[in-house]
């Protein structure tokens, strides 16, 4: 029996399995977890694990073990999909833990969250002052969503009656060399406009460019591959070992 | 992943555990040793040309418990002992049986 063999096999069914699983399960950010889709994804990690190296069982019982948590998670996506109250009870509801400037003790009691965890979260939201807190809402994936006391609210340009340009997503036309055809068309432009764009920049082709993006006010930002940096600021502590 | 009970299946005429296993346990009921030694070389041999093809869906400990046991059964052979090979012989056939299922 060749073990290096069978583990290289294993790895490679395990692998694709995960990677089709994770596409199935859809496109949640990591930050958007809630804590038992934290542990689902160790599970189902875990599991992958054993189905590759561990020789001591075949490799099928693991794979089903596999599918049928992936399975069971997308029948509750499904679930909590269609139904709210049973969304309410799976994915667990947001909590207000400050209303009207108040710090919802009991609340925080019932959730085990400490105060030190309010003031760290609060931090981590640029607020280091309580009194500036109108509402503070613990969210089903841990995160803390804060409102101000409007007195302390950052001033926007319709507050100040500024009126302002349209600001969409920016498209790229060149990435790593190469121009992106689709996006170029997408904008109503061709190869011969950028080709004028990149020669007033003193660049003579697109293969210098490491990436172009046009934005929806018609800049053109452009980053080439050479920097021409004069005093290249060096951030490092420590002298490199070689 | 589940392809270990098809493929330890016979492709050819080296390849036949079950019936040379069958033939070692014949000839070790009639004493007959020198056959016996004989036909579990062919055994050893069909179990040698079946591991590569079932090596990916099986369970490693299986695999090495039927390996240990038609060493045992050699030796049993080897010695004249007829109980002992009989029995080497049936846990191997037992550890066959298991593959795959």
């Amino acid at each position: 029996m060749n073990e290096a063999l069978v583990v290289v096999v294993r790895g490679v069914i395990g692998f694709f399995t995960l990677l089709i699983f994770a596409r199935i399960l859809g496109k949640q950010e990591l930050n958007q977890l809630t804590f038992f889709d934290y542990v689902f994804g160790i599970t189902i990690g875990s599991i992958a694990a054993s189905l590759t190296t561990d020789l001591t069982s075949r490799a099928w019982p693991h794979w089903i073990g596999l599918t049928l948590w992936t399975l069971l998670v997308a029948v509750l996506q499904l679930i909590t999909l269609k139904w709210r109250n049973a969304s309410k009870y799976i994915d667990g509801e947001p909590t207000v833990v400050i209303m009207n400037g108040k710090i919802m003790e009991d609340a925080m009691r019932k959730l085990r969250y400490r105060t030190s965890d309010l003031l760290g979260q609060l931090r981590l939201k640029d607020v280091f002052d309580l009194s500036q807190v109108e509402f503070a809402v613990l969210e089903s994936n841990g995160q803390l969503s804060v409102l101000k006391k409007s007195q302390f609210q950052t001033v926007t340009a319709q507050d100040l009656n500024i009126s302002t340009d349209y600001q969409g997503i920016g498209t790229e036309l060149i990435y790593d060399g190469v121009i992106v055809e689709q996006n170029l068309k997408q904008v109503n432009l061709d190869q011969s406009w950028l080709d004028d764009q990149l020669r007033k920049r003193g660049i003579g082709d697109p293969s210098e460019i490491f990436l172009a993006n046009l934005d929806t006010q018609g800049n053109l930002y452009i980053d080439s591959y050479r920097d021409r940096i004069q005093d290249l600021s060096d951030i490092e502590d420590y002298k490199k070992p070689h | 992943m589940v392809s270990g009970s098809y493929l330890k299946q016979a492709r050819g005429e080296n390849d036949n555990f079950p019936d040379n296993l069958t033939l070692v346990k014949e000839n070790v009921r009639k004493a007959d040793w020198e056959s016996a030694q004989h036909h579990l070389e062919d055994t050893e041999k069909a179990w040698e040309e079946v591991l590569p093809r079932i090596q990916f869906s099986m369970e490693r400990g299986e695999i090495n418990n039927l390996t240990v046991s038609l060493a045992r059964a050699r030796a049993a052979i080897m010695a004249q002992d007829k109980p002992g090979a009989l029995m080497e012989l049936e846990e191997a056939a037992s550890h066959w049986h298991r593959l795959g299922n």
